[in-house]
């Protein structure tokens, strides 16, 4: 019995331990969001839209350099679900649902919107 | 102004310069309308065929140039495909040229015509599929694999004997269905990506994905089989469609099934009045 309650307490305070910065952290990284968009198996961002330092980049979305100095810190919310799901903003649009058809992990959204949001700290 | 569409080796180039030039006004011409109506809410083409052709220029135009010079490999493909057309195979004792004249005379233009309806199959017959039924039912010879090196060259050969006729397949009658179906396909979304074959060369058709510039499907099926480079070989239209499903993570589906076959039918007929013009040659 007792020996049962250490072990379930020891996994209490592992679990607070391993993964409590974690979840404080959330939102994203946004160097692991610079690789998600650049890379072809991933976001493959690139393929539509201008994004930074992409030599061959394809214009059938809007440049994403040019859109994200519409976006701001209170518009994290809305680009994340743009990113999961774009068609809950155009029913009809090419963009792949990248959230709801698991093309990225949540983690990846969050990492890509950080990386997004940063292009308007740059400058 | 068709020109750029010839990646023909030198011999090809005058003879197809010239039929091309008789053929294309009253090709264009006759393809007034975007087809019929089945439901489906169709996109507008999103460019011209003459601005598609001019973005081509642009953007291979020097690399297509080049390769005139150096000939299509796909050359090499067809003079085999003539030299299987007149081999003797299987229990009859016969060859294709048996039945079809020694140079496929009784064959000219006749591919222009197809994909086309047959009753005797109730579906969609393709040039593919009745070389191998010719094959089997005339020759009693093993049909041929799909996309194996002998069935393309005899396809590619057979379609050549219709080259500089203009494609004229017809959708009426019992075809209308098939036809249906294929563009029921065309317009799907389709793989994880979520992607229909129309969104990207119907509606952003003349737009780039990434190095790629996304073609009008008026062009589609006028110059298969061809030389893909990427392939680094010479395959079929419905190897195309294989690649494009796989491109949105969808399920490619197996060569000549009927889906492939409707679908050959739907985009050939978006090519009707355009010249054949095979062996092709693209990116
Ligand atoms: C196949 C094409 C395609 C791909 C791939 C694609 N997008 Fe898009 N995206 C579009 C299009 C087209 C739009 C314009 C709106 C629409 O059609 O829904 C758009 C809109 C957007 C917008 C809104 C821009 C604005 O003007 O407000 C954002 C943000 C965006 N995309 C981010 C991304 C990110 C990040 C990725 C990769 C993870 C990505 N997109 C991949 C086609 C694409
Ligand atoms: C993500 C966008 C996309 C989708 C979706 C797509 N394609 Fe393509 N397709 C391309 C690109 C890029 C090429 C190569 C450049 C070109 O010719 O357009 C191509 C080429 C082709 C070609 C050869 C064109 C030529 O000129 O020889 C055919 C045929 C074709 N696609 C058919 C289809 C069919 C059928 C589907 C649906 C099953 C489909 N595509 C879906 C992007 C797409």
């Amino acid at each position: 019995m007792r020996k049962g309650k250490i072990t379930a307490l020891g996994l209490a305070l592992a679990f607070l331990f391993l993964f409590l910065p974690a979840a404080a952290l959330a939102g994203g990284n946004a160097a692991d969001g610079k690789k998600v968009v650049d890379t072809k198996k991933l976001g493959n961002c690139a393929a539509c839209h201008v994004v930074p330092g992409m030599e061959f980049p394809g214009d059938v979305g809007p440049n994403l350099v040019e859109a994200m100095k519409n976006y701001s810190e209170k518009d994290r919310t809305m680009l994340r679900e743009r990113i999961f799901d774009e068609r809950k903003f155009n029913p009809d649009t090419i963009m792949p649902p990248f959230g709801t058809n698991k093309i990225l992990t949540s983690q990846q959204i969050d990492d890509v919107v950080e990386y997004l949001l940063s292009f308007n700290n740059k400058k | 102004m068709r020109r750029f569409f010839h990646f023909f080796f030198k011999d090809y180039l005058i003879l197809t310069f010239a039929i091309g030039l008789l053929v294309a006004g009253a090709g264009r011409s006759a393809f007034a309308g975007a087809g019929p109506a089945s439901g489906i809410k169709e996109y507008k083409q999103n460019i011209s065929t003459a601005e598609y052709e001019k973005r081509y220029n642009a953007v291979y135009g020097k690399f297509t140039e080049q390769m005139a010079e150096q000939g299509n490999p796909a050359g090499f493909v067809l003079d085999d495909g003539r030299d299987l057309f007149k081999k003797v195979e299987g229990s009859a004792g016969k060859s294709c040229a048996s039945c079809h004249g020694e140079n496929g005379e009784k064959l000219e233009g006749v591919a222009a015509a197809y994909p086309k309806y047959d009753p005797a199959i109730k579906g969609i017959n393709t040039v593919a599929l009745q070389i191998n039924r010719c094959r089997k039912d005339h020759m009693g010879a093993p049909e041929l694999k799909y996309e194996s090196y002998n069935q393309v060259a005899l396809e590619l050969y057979v379609k050549s004997l219709s080259n500089g006729v203009p494609i004229n397949v017809s959708i009426d009658g019992p075809a209308r269905p098939f036809y249906e179906a294929g563009e029921a396909y065309y317009y799907k979304r389709q793989g994880q990506l979520n992607m229909s074959c129309a969104i990207c060369h119907v509606k952003y058709a003349g737009h780039m994905i990434r190095a790629n510039l996304l073609s009008n499907n008026r062009h589609h099926a006028d110059h298969w089989p061809g030389y893909r480079l990427k392939w680094g070989k010479t395959g079929s239209l419905q190897k195309r469609f294989r690649g494009c499903n796989k491109k949105v993570r969808a399920k490619p589906l197996p060569f000549q099934c009927e889906t492939y076959r409707d679908l050959e039918l739907y985009l050939t007929y978006q090519a009707n009045g355009l010249p054949v013009e095979v062996p092709g040659f693209r990116m």
